[in-house]
């Protein structure tokens, strides 16, 4: 897995702009590299926290609305702080990306209460994701003429214009995050017997929840503040990990879904940065391209297993 | 151990069930039995923690459990409740080994000592060659058993199961909870569980509880509990509706109809519909067992000029593979007088000779045909409709229900057979518990015991505990009524010596060679009391007042008053003697000790008296 991940990065560093020179390089792909390592790692992750809290292997931070509602509070955000002149830190675009992606989760929480089945869950999810993209666009259209370019670029999620200072903040947030799941695997591994064997085992579901809950909203939040929201990560990368080692043992696939998710990321980038140089394509475009199919085999699958 | 004070139950403020005071002891099980919805899951939800009490505790030595750390109950008290799970690739080897999470550390890594204890406790349920398979492909009664691996994996003092044997075959059924059973023996577990089957409960459990009208009603070793009157009140069973229940140790089950009895049902709807063009709502015949049901029918419609109407398989308290399916019969004019019928989508057909249709046949036996076919010649003479009928059975479903039954292997392909030579059936088969007895003894004679003590329930087990007489090292096998049974398994497992310990109250059926002591089979105790007292020089009131006596006991003190008690006894102990040498013809050595609850040790029989001189000082 390493291996492959460093594969990415050499293959990415073998960039389209026809004279790469050292400042390029150093200045604006390492940092793009790197951050879009980090970014697919931890949506992935995230994906996999929120498939296990819902037992349903289609839950992803996407599908779910939860990257939707982090993208409304982070343009509210960016609106905001530029109509009062100030730049927007990265800092503060995490906070407030943290905070929509609680919102939404806080209301899918409220929905899985009241509906048992999943995929009236995923439904109301994307009900979710449809009403913070609308209400983006109409603050957008709101918005001065200066900032809308800007907010487009990036509600289309991309992984361009990352330097240096925004890697650090987000290494270390993902870092926090992935090693707090990663000590959170034995819990993990127990609930996916289910809530009742879970605790029989001795695990505090009350807290343990709400852990799960904080750090997929974390790692998906940060995403969504850096690159806006990258769609099927979160599903695709876990459920073909999961494929790859024919197992769903957290103390595995935690790591694995990390690594997994960012050279699935690198991949994607490298295609929409490369495909068609010097024009850029979003990075979500990329990652639907490759994600949905894998997501619709999956229902495919999963339908024929209920059948039987 | 674990306790409950005064515990109120359910979902909310409103309790379901109060003043709950349950204590477990370690080896014991004790059973919860009551109708759905008395509140028995709710009970067990509480106790493990998943709800809260609404009113009082659950105390684990002593200590309300919430208030203890949820690793250390973890390593105390374990659970297979009824909640299906679905995890996604986990092999069986990975659900059992999450038993040990309690146990390991930070980030659940198995220490070898682990590893050696899943596959020991795989060895238990004999479930090592699932280890590798995915647990969501593997059959529900593999799952239960690797769910209870898991459970018994955690080495927890205390297991709590709810409906453990719910959805599983027969089969299944007994060997889980003879696996169960050996376990409580073996690591001196307290089990709480609930049970759906009432003839399993009395044979496994050590008390039983009654949840019943919002509390637990009664509580007791079985052998109080499983009265006919207790199970008619706790069952709220009316008068009218006895032909649906059967009696079964005294007590009755909730009887469902045979595929055949819905096939019958379903026609006999479908010719009214056709002869009359109205639906009805229902339809009821006699079985050929001679009682009467009634189902209510889905699904009436006319297609064309054939008339469908469906009857749902109830199974009743035996839940099979069948259980829920619809059984349709669409049936047609036919111009020739008479009946033909016909096996449509889900009815098997006969691939193999030997059975009671011949090859090629659609599986409908001799008996439903029968039924079918007087119950819509019966419709017909009503109506006065004089031309005869084509009725085709179809089992939507059958062909995937039936592979969980016997009948590929039996030669029936392509569907379930509709079947039923009473009509009704009947909850747990006699045979499948004398099965479990004999498999008991067979159990002791591989581990290479050549004694044994036989005794009918759970009074027998106080008394040799009393006595002293269970630290002899000789194993003790619970035999129930099946006395000649288990004494037939004795002898084929070469058992060189065996002691039987009963009540008197049975026992003493055997001094009239009856050798099932169930008093659905005879009773004649009072009988034997009296012609032996008569033989001994009883006059006629005393052999009046002892025909008169209810119990055995009361027999006793009859004979107490006419000094004889000694002497009938010392007669009766030789009578019991010479049918058990008789029974055991040469093969083994036989005695029977007999004892009352309320005299105590009554006397043996000599050969008893031989043999427990001799085990004593083993």
């Amino acid at each position: 897995m390493g291996l492959l991940a460093l594969l990415a990065v050499l293959n990415l560093r073998m960039g389209s702009v026809r004279r790469p020179d050292q400042a390029i390089i150093w200045e604006l792909r390492a940092p793009r590299i790197l951050v879009a390592a980090i970014l697919g790692g931890g949506l992935s992750l995230s994906g996999f926290l929120l498939q296990t809290f819902f037992s349903n292997p289609i839950a992803g931070p996407f599908v779910l609305g939860i990257s939707s509602g982090a993208k409304l509070a982070v343009s509210l955000t960016m609106i905001f702080l530029l109509s009062q002149g100030l730049a927007s830190s990265s800092a503060a675009l995490i906070g407030a990306a943290f905070l929509g992606a609680m919102l939404s989760m806080g209301f899918i929480l409220f929905i899985s209460r009241k509906v048992r089945r999943m995929s009236m869950l995923v439904v109301c999810g994307v009900m979710i994701g449809y009403i913070c993209s609308a209400v983006t666009d109409f603050v957008v259209t709101f918005a001065e003429d200066s900032n809308i370019v800007n907010l487009h670029n990036w509600s289309m999620g991309s992984f361009s214009g990352i330097y240096w200072d925004s890697v650090g903040v987000l290494a270390l947030v993902t870092g926090t995050a992935l090693t707090f799941t990663f000590l959170l695997s034995k819990p993990i591994g127990a609930y996916q017997l289910g809530e009742v064997y879970a605790r029989s085992v001795g695990v505090n579901i009350r807290v343990f929840r709400v852990e799960l809950i904080l750090l997929s909203s974390l790692l998906s939040a940060c995403v969504t503040a850096f690159a806006g929201p990258v769609s099927f990560v979160g599903i695709a990368v876990p459920h073909l990990v999961k494929r790859l080692f024919g197992t769903a043992k957290p103390i595995l696939m935690i790591p694995a879904c990390f690594l997994g998710g960012g050279v699935f990321c690198l991949l994607c980038d490298l295609i929409a940065r490369t495909a068609f140089a010097p024009r850029e394509m979003s990075i979500s475009s990329v990652t639907a391209l490759l994600g949905a199919p894998v997501v619709i085999a999956m229902m495919a699958v999963q339908r024929g297993r209920d059948r039987a | 151990m674990l306790e409950t004070k005064d515990l109120s139950v359910g979902y909310g403020r409103k309790p379901l069930l109060e003043e709950v005071n349950l204590h477990l002891q370690p080896g014991k099980i004790v059973t919860l039995i009551g109708p759905n919805g008395s509140g028995k899951s709710t009970l067990l939800k509480t106790i493990i923690g998943q709800l809260s009490p609404v009113r009082g505790a659950v105390l684990l030595d002593g200590r309300p459990m919430g208030d203890l750390p949820p690793p250390e109950v973890a390593r105390r008290l374990s659970v297979l409740m009824t909640d299906r799970v679905h995890p996604e690739l986990m092999t069986c080897w990975d659900v059992v080994s999450a038993g040990r999470d309690p146990y390991t550390g930070r980030l659940g890594i198995l220490s070898p000592e682990d590893r050696e204890k899943v596959w020991e406790t795989l060895r238990l349920v004999h479930g090592e060659e699932l280890a590798p398979l995915d647990f969501s492909q593997i059959s529900d009664g593999q799952r239960q058993r690797i769910l209870l691996a898991r459970a018994l994996c955690q080495e927890p003092e205390v297991l709590v199961l709810d409906e453990p044997t719910s959805f599983l075959d027969i089969r299944y059924k007994l060997e889980l909870l003879s696996i169960l059973k050996d376990m409580v023996a073996r690591r001196q577990l307290a089990v709480l569980m609930s049970l759906h089957e009432l003839e399993l409960a009395e044979q496994i459990s050590d008390y039983v509880a009654c949840v019943h009208n919002g509390k637990i009603e009664r509580f007791g070793p079985p052998e109080e509990i499983f009265t006919a009157d207790n199970i008619k009140k706790l069952f709220d069973i009316r008068a009218d509706s006895e032909e649906l229940f059967v009696f079964h140790g005294g007590k009755r089950l909730r009887c469902g109809y045979t595929t055949g009895t819905c096939a019958a049902l379903s026609a006999q709807g479908a010719a009214r519909l056709l002869l009359t063009g109205m639906a009805p709502a229902s339809a009821s015949l006699t079985t050929p067992k001679g009682s009467s049901v009634e189902a209510p029918l889905e699904d009436c419609h006319m297609k064309g000029s054939a008339a469908f109407c469906s009857v749902r398989k109830d199974g009743g308290d035996d839940v099979d593979a069948t259980h829920g399916l619809l059984i349709t019969a669409q049936v047609e004019k036919q111009e020739d007088s008479g009946v033909s019928i016909e096996g449509g989508a889900g009815v098997g057909r006969v691939s193999k000779p030997g059975l009671d249709q011949p090859v090629g046949a659609a599986a409908i036996n001799r008996v439903p045909r029968r039924m079918i076919e007087d119950t819509v010649l019966s419709v017909g003479e009503e109506l006065g409709y004089e031309g005869g009928f084509r009725v085709t059975i179809h089992v939507p479903g059958g062909e995937e229900a039936a592979k969980k039954t016997f009948n590929p292997q039996m030669g029936v392909v392509d569907g379930i057979s509709i079947l039923g030579t009473s009509g009704i059936v009947e909850p747990m088969s006699v045979q499948a518990l004398i099965d479990t007895v004999a498999l008991e003894i067979r159990q002791k004679a591989a581990q290479g015991h050549q004694n044994i003590i036989l005794t009918p329930g759970n009074y027998g087990m106080d008394f040799l505990r009393a006595q002293g007489m269970d630290r002899w090292g000789v194993p003790v096998v619970k035999c129930s009524n099946f006395i000649g049974d288990a004494l037939d398994a004795c002898g084929a497992e070469h058992m060189r010596e065996v002691l039987l310990v009963g009540h008197l109250g049975k026992l003493v059926k055997l001094a009239g060679g009856i050798m099932n002591t169930h008093s659905r089979i005879a009773d004649c105790r009072t009988e034997l009391f009296c012609t032996h007292a008569a033989l001994c020089g009883a006059d006629r009131a005393v052999c009046r007042a002892l025909m008169d006596c209810a119990t055995s006991d009361a027999c006793i003190a009859v004979l107490d008053g006419a000094d004889l008690r000694e002497k009938v006894l010392d007669s009766l102990l030789s009578a019991i003697q010479d049918h058990l040498d008789r029974w055991a013809a040469g093969a083994f050595i036989v005695g029977a000790v007999v004892f009352s609850n309320q005299y105590g040790l009554l006397g043996q029989t000599w050969r008893a008296k031989e043999l427990m001189d001799a085990w004593s000082t083993l």
